[in-house]
């Protein structure tokens, strides 16, 4: 793990905070998300200044809901779960599943809350459309994301350019690959959902929503394993993710309507 | 080490990435059966840019539109590699990319020569301060890899940086396409030969915030010790520091890039920079830039906005010594001109509120910023 991925995820969230009068952070329960709650321990030197959101789909695995809860408690987190209770069902659609219960209820969450800035853990190795983000990336009134007309953003002068009642979304783990979240993990001695661990050569290793998430063939059974697979696996981290899949460009039309 | 990879479009930028990663196996095979169905679908002949090319729309026109970066094993090392689009109008888009690259890859094809973006690109990676460049003369399999046509492009890319500052250039002739001299030989021998060069340089502190009584900020160049003394510019606050801290340790001292938090005795405030006294600079309100504009017009006189370091100041332009064609980094003949216009770059004098800015020659981090006007970036540039 390099120490220089921390510092800058670290001068990140820093400048978030200090350039933003409302931001939050989506947690999802997952190692990526968790590893960000973990930096933002780093850069506020303990507790977390803002609220974490948890985006309930209401399809999450049992483990996640029990993993938050412990986490909530250890950490003294300031925990807001948002949910659309307007909902429909993965049958009727992964692509209109997705963008009601995670998109929508994370606007409506923005709305209710008047967050200016909401700290998302995406990383640019798990998908090509993440990999085109800037790590201060403002989105409409209506939280569109304009990819056709993203701002310049040379070196590390972050600046919040979001106007009245738009929101920014900070990418603090963007330059992140899925090895170095697993490295941090280890090296932090972090909790993590034991999910992702091989039980009976199976284990997830992308944790989403329960109909459309599927475990990949491992033996991974600790960290140390699962670090080895990573560095000769073939096959892609959302490899078990339906919802990117759906039809080409899926994580496009999702990301462009305000997906995370 | 990241390393930005430019050029005019079409010229085979993404397809030399693709390349890269395919044939060092780093593209899983879920990702390659994708853009196999995705080239059938869209009745297209299968390309390796499309490995790296993700938006719908850079299928469908066959060009880049956004930076992308992606993690690639060299045999020596691990880089970061840059993809930046080759178009005149997402030049805002080729620098972020190349803004975070230490070394620079120029791929030239061999049938068009240097063109419009290619020069244009040149003189921005300068002006970014890169200067480690590969020259990558790509398509030689359309010349029957004839040595003489190499041996033409690059004379006149040597022509055409003969003005700038960059110290190790290194020209391979190849093709992507074919995958010749990029992965086997060629461009990652060359990728992993190269040094970047560091120098002394003295210590600064930006300082981010300060949360309960903790200073919080960044080592941007050398070591900060415990019990040193920092003067803090533009505040004018001096004080010593009696513990250096991260979450997890104290520290004794801290080195370049580290972010920390310091307990002083004196509260400086955000956008300050802390320095020693043996190499202490009093922050300025007048200073000479090089800048490109890359959107609208600015006059002498237009209120902006600078950002560096961590601190936005109030800004103008006092004097526009000269502009710059920013295809040819020639200085051009216009008398004592007024104003700048998109894609125009220029070297002048701005006025702001006093904040510590430095040549970007000494100390990058305080010597380079953005301009921007009504929350919209519009330009960035350099302090000389």
């Amino acid at each position: 793990m390099e120490a220089q991925l921390v510092n800058e995820s670290i001068f990140i969230l820093r400048e978030t905070y200090a350039e933003f009068k409302n931001p939050a952070i989506l947690w999802s329960m997952g190692k990526d998300s968790t590893a960000s709650l973990n930096l933002c321990r780093e850069a506020f030197l303990g507790k977390i200044p803002f609220p974490v959101i948890h985006i309930d789909t209401g399809y999450k695995f049992k483990e996640m809901y029990e993993f938050r809860d412990l986490l909530v408690k250890e950490w003294n987190l300031d925990l807001i779960v948002a949910r659309n209770n307007e909902h429909t069902s993965p049958d009727k659609g992964k692509f209109k599943c997705c963008t009601q219960l995670k998109t929508e209820a994370l606007l409506k969450c923005l709305q209710d809350y008047k967050f200016d800035a909401i700290i998302v853990s995406i990383r640019r190795d798990e998908h090509g459309i993440r990999a085109k983000e800037r790590v201060f990336s403002p989105r409409s009134t209506n939280s569109k994301w304009n990819y056709k007309n993203q701002p310049l953003e040379v070196w590390d002068l972050y600046q919040n350019l979001s106007k009245d009642k738009e929101h920014t979304r900070i990418h603090p783990i963007l330059h992140w690959t899925e090895l170095d979240v697993w490295k941090y993990i280890k090296e932090g001695n972090l909790p993590y959902n034991p999910m992702y661990l091989a039980k009976e050569g199976k284990r997830y290793r992308s944790l989403g929503c329960e109909p459309c998430t599927f475990p990949i063939e491992s033996d991974a059974d600790t960290i140390d394993k699962i670090i080895e697979e990573l560095r000769t696996t073939k096959v892609s981290e959302r490899g078990g993710r339906i919802q990117d899949k759906e039809q080409a460009f899926s994580m496009q039309k999702l990301r462009t309507l305000g997906y995370m | 080490m990241n390393v930005v990879v430019t050029g005019h479009v079409d010229h085979g930028k993404s397809t030399l990435i693709g390349r890269l990663l395919y044939d060092s196996k780093q593209i899983t095979e879920g990702r390659i059966s994708e853009v196999q169905k995705l080239a059938q679908e869209y009745k297209k002949k299968f390309e390796f840019a499309y490995f790296i090319d993700s938006y719908r729309d850079e299928l469908k026109e066959e060009r880049t539109i956004d930076t992308t970066q992606v993690r690639f094993k060299g045999k020596e090392r691990i880089y970061t590699i840059i993809d930046t689009p080759g178009h005149k109008e997402f030049v805002k888009n080729m620098l972020t990319g190349a803004s975070r690259a230490d070394a620079a890859i120029l791929v030239v094809s061999v049938t068009d020569g240097a063109q419009e973006q290619t020069k244009r690109h040149l003189f921005l990676l300068d002006l970014l301060g890169i200067r480690n460049l590969i020259v990558f003369v790509n398509k030689m399999d359309l010349v029957s890899y004839d040595i003489k046509k190499f041996l033409d492009i690059e004379v006149q890319v040597s022509k055409l940086i003969k003005e700038y500052n960059f110290e190790s250039i290194r020209y391979i002739q190849g093709s992507a396409l074919e995958g010749l001299n990029v992965y086997k030989e060629g461009v990652v021998d060359a990728l992993d030969s190269l040094i970047i060069r560091e120098w002394e340089k003295p210590m600064r502190f930006l300082v981010q915030d300060t949360y309960r009584n903790i200073i919080v900020g960044k080592v941007i160049s050398g070591t900060l010790k415990e019990e040193d003394i920092l003067g803090f510019q533009p505040s004018g606050l001096w004080g010593q520091v009696s513990s250096l801290l991260t979450y997890k340790a104290n520290l004794k001292e801290a080195g370049e890039g580290t972010s920390i938090g310091l307990v002083m005795d004196t509260y400086p405030k955000r956008g300050d920079v802390g320095m020693l006294k043996q190499d202490w600079i009093k922050a300025k309100e007048e200073y000479d830039v090089e800048f490109v504009l890359i959107d609208g017009k600015v006059e002498v006189g237009t209120p902006l906005q600078l950002k560096c370091g961590t601190k936005i100041v109030n800004c103008e332009i006092k004097k526009i010594k000269s502009k710059v064609d920013s295809e040819t980094g020639e200085i051009l003949q216009e008398v004592s001109p007024k104003k700048v216009k998109e894609n125009e770059a220029a070297i002048a004098i701005i006025g702001s509120d006093p904040i510590v800015v430095e040549p970007f020659s000494k100390i990058p981090e305080l010597g380079r910023f953005t301009l921007s006007k009504n929350k919209k970036i519009i330009g960035m540039g350099v302090v000389l």
